[in-house]
């Protein structure tokens, strides 16, 4: 145990006493002494049920609140009657100011997050594996890739979960669709090992190279710097991925569990980019702090590049290991290198960050790296 | 009876079969965007889809992207959107290559035209209910114009 109360209740007689009076029926009511006033709550769209954003009303709503969260540093809902003083417990925020974490329309990301799970033990065509005959040389690199995915999950669900307690309990909606988050990267994980499995190849080697860009992520020192890490630029990065994997995957099966992924990680991309709007436009003044971080963590994400991949999605994207297979599959993989910069960089302008396009490395790098491969 | 496509028609039957189908769209979530399909030829169409929780809820015919607000675009020539059709029709789902995704990937076949990073992500958001969508077209009968 390592946190002790200021008070014992279990030994407080005044609090034993009260509960013994409560339960021979002498109830005080006192916990309605400064109940609110009635809120209105319309339903705005039937088909939706109830939404987080119809609940967006007077004291409940984060329109309302403040931009620095300063009475409540415990547990309270936003919205709810604090104890007067300083009786509610302080559980240590450090994220108490909302450009530290909010991002715009966060409420609709949770619902579309809540409303579009799936569940890989059912949602995959597995029934359909032994329906096609894939080489061993293209089954191999699909497990190789698996298993460098696999890792990429494992930080995707681990950063969210790191910060959650961090954040003020007011900012419910973000703490909630990280931890939708979390979900949806288990989920993940969870694919590509029974993907990698499957058909008794299994996981194969694990990376240095990408498991030291991905401790960037996780060693963040704020969460705006691991949001912008893992959801734009590590995500978006993945995202393309996840469609290059689409688009070489040997049958329908591999298809659908990318087409699934995708979703997911594209609702990731998609909060991140709001939080980063959000942040710019409310806290210009960390604009030198997020391009210093980004020069760095831009360099980092070239680990993800590695050898074992890269090599496994040229066998894919060439659909074997011929010379005309390797040649269409170097072709293939540079060309979605060039997407996944292209489009960072465009999400990055719609964030308020234009100058990542002259700043970045990343261009030169991915010329550095594809003109290896060509070499080679 | 058939129906024609490229038409208004053609994508109000899949947004009728869509809604026929509501169990199959509803466990796919929620879906709210407005797609772009530009199908190119000696006459172009661009056809504005709006998707709207579980449904396709409105479908017109515009003659400029700036008519409506689209989050993106899939256009290709009309022989490309005829075999990806057909190849739904063979095999009740499309053949790997012939996906929206694959389509639209690496070969850019199909391209997604977009002017905002925030709608092109949409496509991917809700990919598997718009593939859903173009996969009701497996037992249609269409008549090629
Ligand atoms: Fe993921
Ligand atoms: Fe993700």
């Amino acid at each position: 145990m390592s946190y002790y109360g200021s008070t014992d209740f279990s030994y407080n007689s005044d609090f034993n006493l009260r509960i013994r009076d409560i339960k021979k029926g002498n109830l005080d009511f006192g916990w309605l002494d400064n109940t609110r006033d009635k809120v209105e709550i319309r339903r705005r769209d039937a088909r939706r049920g109830l939404a987080l954003s119809d609940c967006e009303v007077g004291p409940y709503s984060i329109e309302n609140s403040p931009e620095i969260v300063r009475d409540n540093r415990g547990l309270a809902p936003r919205g709810a009657i604090l104890a007067e003083g300083s009786d509610q417990p302080d559980l240590g925020p450090t994220l108490n100011r909302k450009t530290d974490v909010w991002g715009y329309r966060v409420q609709s990301y949770w619902e579309e997050a809540m409303s579009r799970q799936w569940n890989v033990t059912t949602d995959v065509p597995w029934q359909d594996m032994d329906k096609y005959e894939i080489p061993d040389e293209v089954e191999l690199a699909f497990c190789q890739l698996c298993t460098l995915l696999s890792e990429v999950e494992m930080i995707a669900t681990d950063l969210p979960a790191k910060w959650s307690h961090h954040m003020n309990s007011y900012f419910q909606e973000v703490k909630g669709f990280i931890a939708t988050q979390c979900v949806d990267e288990a989920r993940h994980a969870e694919v590509f090992r029974k993907r990698a499995l499957a058909n008794g190849v299994g996981l194969l080697r694990a990376s240095v190279r990408g498991e030291h860009a991905l401790k960037g992520i996780l060693e963040a020192d704020s969460y705006s710097e691991g949001s912008v890490f893992l959801h734009v630029l590590g995500e978006g990065f993945i995202l393309t991925l996840f469609r290059s994997s689409e688009f070489i995957s040997p049958t329908p099966v591999e298809q659908r569990m990318f087409q699934l992924v995708m979703q997911d990680e594209a609702r990731h991309v998609s909060y991140g980019l709001q939080h980063l709007r959000y942040l710019m436009d409310n806290c210009p003044e960390i604009r030198p702090q997020i391009n210093g971080f980004l020069d760095e963590a831009e360099r980092h994400l070239t680990g993800l590049f590695n050898p074992d991949q890269l090599e496994s999605m040229i066998v894919l994207g060439g659909k074997g290991t011929s010379p005309e297979c390797i040649k269409r599959g170097i072709e293939v993989v540079g060309a979605f290198q060039g997407k996944q910069i292209q489009e960072y960089f465009q999400r990055a302008d719609r964030a308020g960050l234009p100058e990542r396009r002259d700043r970045s490395p990343l261009l030169e790098l991915q010329e550095r790296m594809i003109g290896m491969i060509q070499a080679s | 009876m058939a129906i024609k496509f490229p038409s208004v028609e053609f994508f109000q039957e899949l947004a009728r079969r869509m809604e026929a189908k509501s169990a199959e769209f509803e466990k796919l979530g929620f879906c709210d965007t407005v797609m772009g399909v530009r199908v190119e030829g000696d006459t172009s169409h661009l056809y504005a889809l709006t998707f709207d929780v579980f449904e396709c809820s409105n479908v017109r015919e515009i003659s400029h992207a700036g008519d409506v607000e689209l989050d993106f675009t899939l256009a290709a020539p009309r022989a490309l959107w005829r075999e990806m059709f057909e190849s739904i029709q063979k095999h009740g789902q499309p053949e790997p290559g012939y996906t929206l995704n694959s389509l639209s990937h690496v070969g850019d076949r199909m391209e997604v035209v977009y002017d905002d990073p925030e709608g092109h992500d949409k496509f991917y958001r809700f990919m598997a209910t718009l593939q859903a969508f173009v996969d009701l077209a497996s037992d249609l009968e269409i008549e090629w114009v």
